[in-house]
């Protein structure tokens, strides 16, 4: 029977973690948002949860496009789910739409004008009425839905970076640690250069010059975030291969590989976790950053960036700037909440405070 | 700088080449066509040594003149700039910088045009005459044109601009190529009658459009090889109303009306260029500016954009009436902005999917949301020529059913998950996809591009939007290598151009060129080339409208915007003429001789009674009736706009 036996260490570390009240709960909340994130259709979204249309039953959430047809209306482009819904009540025929609590996907732009009133020009306050419950940014787009869709996006952007710089980091930097002399003298030379490179500018102009979608932007922060890691990792490994264990496996036959995935790696466990929530917080920040400058996403991807911008041009539309702002205060404070309490859980000399 | 801002305004390149023409009264019609020529002059290339006698001299004294009697001499003008200028040079390094726009229009060229009747009218010319081989032109000097420090003006000045503006020293290649190419052969006949040959036959209109570039004081320049640093903050004396007078580095600039101006008293120049000083104040950001001018320490600011004429105008110095708005209706060449389908990409080489996607852009609601019905609907490639414009086309509406027709035709008769039409092979593979990417490079057009694509997802087309930097973005549209570009040209001149944008010389994607649509059609090239060697204004605006309707039938450029007005704000004691502007002022309260080719400027003065009373009734916070005037004398095609009945 598969027994998951943990280590008596990482157990005592995950129990000063959950002490730590505050780190624990925003990890907790933070990690509850990302999950319900991933499944922002089923509660913003444009598209109706169920319709019952003559007896039968429809999930439009996912696949594929419903035309208006279907119900019975006059196009056959996309159902307008929130149109259909006050058709049916207004009917009395028995059917029903059941809509998510956001009824906005985060590209709408302006509602069509009912009953001859004009377009509303630009951004509406937060209204119950309209279920616009932080109101609407300049083109009439739901801030709440593009705040949801822009948090999924902005988080799934920091993990997947955080994945790949760390990947090509820890790789380099054990290698430099391990093998050390020439290669470790090498390779220390061609990182600091690389470092010296404004990546920033690089970012700009390869958004400037191609047009940026997700994965350039990952693969060009990547090339020039890798190097954040080698050195912590240098040091830890050059630690840890001077210990007794190391030389003991080494004399037992096992290979390079082994010897630093199954010994030095594990050990190395807590300077990388450490790290990762201010990577995280400065994956955020940096999308976030490109986006406002406009150098980041394609519009009209939702973004915490664009919005950010778009509210500090219209200040006297305070809803946009005031959501967005608070938004990223929010989850980059939890973020670094979950920082501090996983430093504090790792480390060592902290132990007897929580005694 | 004036926040005159046009916000269609188009590529800063192509409207630049345009501008810097103008400055020199030579507006080039097909700025940026790029054609080869010998740089060694031919013989032919030369004028006559001898003036030929059976010239038949012009003039220009019956047009109406279009200032107002009442206007008062005197007064300072405050106005600002965002930046200071890196130089008083009008050429070389550095000299196209905005203030170029102000330092330009004080030189006058020989002729000028009629704001109204487009005509030509004398400047520093009395008269003029045609050579008879059709690309050459005559001019005699006006005897009392005098430069500002007081030396005559004469035939030796406009010889020397030649020398000048062909000589290495200026460091301007641009214009060392347009005078070698462009311009052959500069004489003087006598103290003031000279001529000038240009390189290509021309009608007599746009000759003068092209030829009749201003004098450049031979007495002031020395070309050295320093000239460049030599001269930076060296105006030049000028012959129109005012010189440079002052320069505070950093703070601003101020221009001072030429005292005994020689030309005061000139047909279509009296009662104009009234304020006695023109100052330039440097504020570097354009929400301070406004402030500023809310305080009356700025007379006038553009309201163009519907942000500032709908709200930020609705501040308490309008409201008191001490601050009037203008919304003024002008008729010029409306600059083409719209969709450019690139014909040569797959399915778009599809005139049916071209037609498609026309009716799937609903342009009618950005114009109504985020655009606050301030804009209108563009209908073809070339409006605003007069006669040249061919008022029988339609723009294609926004109908999702029609585009599905269209596309069905094509073969795109499925609907993928995403609700995406697509084209399927007979065993029900998708082989096409009806997805374009858009390609622009102006941040402000990316509101107008969003609604765009939410909408033309109800006719089942997906579009993506690639903003690039916008000189990335232009390069890659001469290169063809976009799918749909949004842009704007710069238009002037007296008749559309065709030869740029249309004709099969500027398909390739080898070259950079004005061609981006790679239109290539052969019957259109053929009148193309009538169009540019006909001389007689009847063929022209014949041909002008067969192409305009050939263009349209092609369906690879999709018409979107235009704003046919200018809207300003200005303090109530800057008066204007009772007619408020001319059918061809693209800004009302301006101080330029020239603007958008044509001498509309300068028709306002200063009531220094009115300011002091203004003044006082502020201080006392007294309230005036307030003023907005909406003129619609020159609209083309008065649309529905509840805002503007409601001012009316």
């Amino acid at each position: 029977m598969f027994k998951l036996s943990l280590d008596p260490q990482t157990v005592k570390q995950w129990k000063r973690f959950r002490s730590i009240k505050r780190g624990y709960y925003s990890a907790v909340i933070l990690v509850f948002l990302l999950c319900l994130s991933f499944f922002a259709e089923l509660f913003i979204n444009s598209r109706a949860l169920i319709v019952s249309y003559e007896g039968k039953w429809f999930f439009p959430t996912y696949g594929k496009v419903i035309p208006g047809t279907t119900f019975g209306l006059d196009y056959d482009s996309k159902t307008n789910y929130k149109e259909l819904k006050k058709l049916f009540k207004e009917q009395k025929e028995g059917n029903w739409v059941l809509m998510p609590l956001v009824p906005y996907d985060p590209f709408e732009t302006h509602d069509a004008p009912v009953d001859d009133v004009l377009y509303t020009y630009g951004a509406e306050p937060p209204s119950w009425e309209t279920q616009h419950y932080l109101g609407t940014d300049t083109l009439g787009r739901d801030i709440l839905a593009r705040i949801a869709y822009g948090f999924r996006i902005a988080m799934s952007f920091s993990l997947v970076l955080l994945v790949c710089s760390y990947v090509a980091g820890i790789a380099v930097g054990c290698a430099m640690g391990y093998w050390g002399g020439a290669f470790d003298l090498l390779f220390q030379r061609l990182i600091e250069i690389w470092n010296t490179i404004p990546f920033l500018y690089v970012i700009m102009i390869v958004s400037v010059v191609v047009s940026a979608n997700f994965w350039t932007l990952v693969f060009v922060m990547v090339i020039f975030g890798w190097t954040a890691m080698t050195w912590n990792m240098r040091t830890s490994t050059y630690k840890e291969k001077s210990r007794e264990y190391v030389n003991a496996a080494r004399a037992l036959g096992a290979s390079n590989v082994r010897v630093i995935g199954v010994h030095i790696l594990p050990n190395t466990i807590s300077v990388i976790v450490t790290f990762i929530p201010f990577s995280i917080a400065g994956g955020i920040a940096a999308l976030t950053a490109l986006d406002y400058l406009g150098f980041g996403l394609q519009p009209p991807t939702p973004s915490w960036g664009e919005l950010l911008r778009s509210g500090m041009q219209r200040l006297d539309h305070w809803w946009i700037v005031t959501s967005v702002a608070v938004a990223i205060i929010i989850v980059l404070l939890m973020v670094t909440f979950i920082g501090e309490a996983i430093r504090e859980a790792f480390d060592p000399k902290k132990f007897t405070y929580y005694e | 700088m004036k926040l005159f801002d046009r916000p269609l305004y188009g590529f800063v390149v192509i409207g630049l080449c345009w501008a810097i023409l103008h400055g020199c009264s030579t507006p080039e019609n097909e700025s940026s066509e790029v054609e080869e020529f010998d740089v060694f002059i031919a013989e032919e290339d030369l004028l006559p040594d001898e003036l030929p006698l059976n010239l038949s001299w012009y003039t220009n004294d019956i047009d109406p003149e279009f200032a107002s009697p009442d206007a008062i001499r005197g007064g300072t003008f405050h106005t600002w700039i965002l930046s200071y200028p890196l130089t008083m040079r009008t050429v070389g390094p550095d000299s196209n910088g905005s203030f170029a726009n102000f330092l330009r229009p004080i030189q006058f060229g020989p002729i000028a045009f009629h704001p109204q009747t487009r005509r030509p009218i004398p400047m520093i010319a009395t008269h003029w005459a045609f050579g008879e081989d059709e690309r050459s032109i005559y001019f005699r000097i006006h005897p009392d044109a005098k430069w500002s420090d007081g030396e005559r003006v004469t035939a030796d000045d406009f010889v020397f601009t030649l020398r000048f503006m062909r000589s290495k020293e200026i460091i301007a290649p641009w214009y060392n190529n347009y005078y070698t190419e462009r311009i052959t052969d500069v004489k003087k006949y006598d103290e003031l009658t000279y001529g000038v040959r240009g390189a290509d036959v021309k009608p007599e209109l746009e000759m003068f459009a092209n030829f009749s570039f201003g004098p450049r004081p031979e007495h002031f320049h020395e070309l050295t090889d320093s000239w460049v640093r030599d001269f930076n903050w060296k105006p030049e004396p000028t012959t129109g109303p005012y010189h440079v007078a002052t320069m505070r580095d950093g703070k601003y600039v101020e221009f001072e009306r030429t005292e005994n101006w020689w030309a005061n008293d000139l047909r279509y120049v009296r009662n104009r260029f009234n304020p006695e000083k023109i100052r330039f104040t440097v504020i570097r950001d354009e929400h301070t500016a406004w402030l500023h001018f809310l305080k009356g320490e700025i007379d006038s600011f553009g309201l163009t954009i519907p942000e500032f004429w709908h709200d930020k105008a609705e501040a308490s110095p309008f409201k008191k009436g001490y601050i009037a708005k203008y919304w003024f209706y002008h008729n010029l060449p409306v600059q083409p902005s719209g969709l450019f389908l690139n014909t040569a990409k797959p399915l778009l080489d599809d005139v049916n999917v071209r037609y498609g996607l026309a009716h799937s852009m609903n342009i009618d609601r950005v114009i109504q949301t985020i655009l606050r019905g301030d804009y209108e609907r563009l209908d073809t490639f070339t409006r605003g020529y007069r006669e040249y414009d061919n008022t029988s086309i339609e723009p294609r509406e926004f109908d999702p059913k029609l585009a599905g027709e269209y596309f069905e035709k094509a073969g795109f008769t499925s609907k993928d998950r995403d609700g995406i039409r697509v084209k399927m092979d007979d065993e029900g593979n998708v082989i096409a996809r009806l997805s374009f990417v858009i390609t622009y490079g102006r941040p402000a057009h990316t509101p107008r591009l969003v609604i765009l694509k939410q909408e033309a997802e109800k006719a089942g087309v997906e579009l993506n939007l690639e903003m690039l930097d916008s000189a990335a973005s232009f390069s890659k549209m001469q290169k063809k290598k976009h799918q749909i570009a949004s842009l704007t040209w710069s238009a002037g001149g007296f008749a559309p151009s065709y030869w740029q944008h249309f004709h099969s010389a500027n398909a390739s994607a080898e070259d950079k060129t004005n061609n981006v649509t790679s239109t290539a059609i052969p019957e259109m090239d053929e009148l193309i080339m009538k169009f540019r060697s006909a001389s007689s204004l009847e063929e022209r605006t014949g041909l002008a409208q067969t192409l305009e309707q050939m263009v349209h039938d092609h369906g690879a450029f999709i018409p979107t915007f235009k704003v046919p007005y200018t809207r300003e704000a200005a303090w109530r004691w800057i008066q204007l003429p009772e007619w408020i502007g001319t059918e061809t002022s693209g800004t009302l309260i301006n101080s330029q001789a020239n603007s958008y080719g044509f001498s509309n400027g300068g028709l306002f003065w200063i009531d220094e009674e009115e300011k002091k009373e203004i003044f006082a009734l502020k201080r006392k916070g007294e309230e005036m009736e307030p003023l907005t005037i909406i003129d619609q004398t020159y609209r083309i095609v008065p649309v529905d706009n509840p805002e503007v009945q409601e001012g009316q």
